[in-house]
């Protein structure tokens, strides 16, 4: 735990208590993956520090085999308009964002019971992830920052 | 650090949605040297707001934001390396 002195200035504080974000990133659908990139890159351009604990039918799209990323079927019908609209708009796609999120110092970890579950190994998923870790290791590493469920 | 050799850098994020121009800003900003300026020029509203979180994170000073030609234009001082 970080000691916090009474005379430490205001800015030193916020640096302490919140220069820390993590994402928990569960869902398997397009959709989600839009925020995973856009808040991914944007919190380590601000140089925060940026970790993603990947899990559930989300590994799917981290593996090296090409994997198409489904539209929830209650939005199916909105999925060419959102793609179209995402072009004219110049949006990178969420790996361009992770990967530059990446170069900024963000980590990616693979949940190991999931990829168990799953059987996939270190050597099934593509560059974008740095290492396969427990619960555990990831709660301790997002301690103390903003922690968000996708 | 020496006064002289600091300049001004042009980063010009017109056209690139959000969280581009944010991003061009910090890659700028991993090169520069304290005492430079940095003017950038984007389109995306969002980052009137979002150069103000920067600063404030990364220790930063914002000289201008201004509209010009139907962009929005940043003047930012490097402070803190």
């Amino acid at each position: 735990m970080t000691q916090i002195d009474i005379e430490t200035p205001l800015a030193q504080l916020q640096e302490i208590s919140s220069n820390k974000m993590s994402i928990i990133m569960f869902s398997g659908t397009a959709d989600k993956f839009i925020p995973l990139g856009v808040l991914s890159q944007a919190a380590a351009a601000i140089g925060m520090n940026v970790g993603i604990f990947v899990t559930g039918f989300a590994l799917l799209a981290f593996t090296k085999q090409h994997h198409e990323l489904p539209f929830p079927t209650e939005f199916a019908d909105m999925a060419p308009q959102i793609s179209q609209g995402m072009t004219q708009n110049n949006v990178a796609s969420w790996d361009t964002m992770l990967r530059q999120a990446k170069d900024l110092g963000a980590q990616v970890y693979a949940c190991s019971m999931m990829s168990g579950v799953m059987g996939l190994k270190m050597e099934d998923f593509n560059d974008l992830v740095d290492d396969i870790v427990g619960a555990a290791t990831f709660l301790q590493a997002a301690e103390g920052g903003e922690t968000f469920f996708v | 650090m020496d006064e002289t050799t600091t300049g001004r850098i042009l980063i010009d994020s017109t056209g690139s949605p959000c969280p581009g121009p944010i991003t061009d800003l910090a890659l700028a900003y991993r090169r520069s040297k304290v005492g430079d300026l940095l003017e950038l020029w984007a389109t995306d509203p969002g980052i009137r707001t979002d150069v103000r979180a920067w600063a404030a994170k990364t220790g930063n000073e914002i000289l201008s934001i201004s509209d010009s030609d139907g962009k929005i234009v940043v003047v930012i001082r490097i402070a803190k390396r």
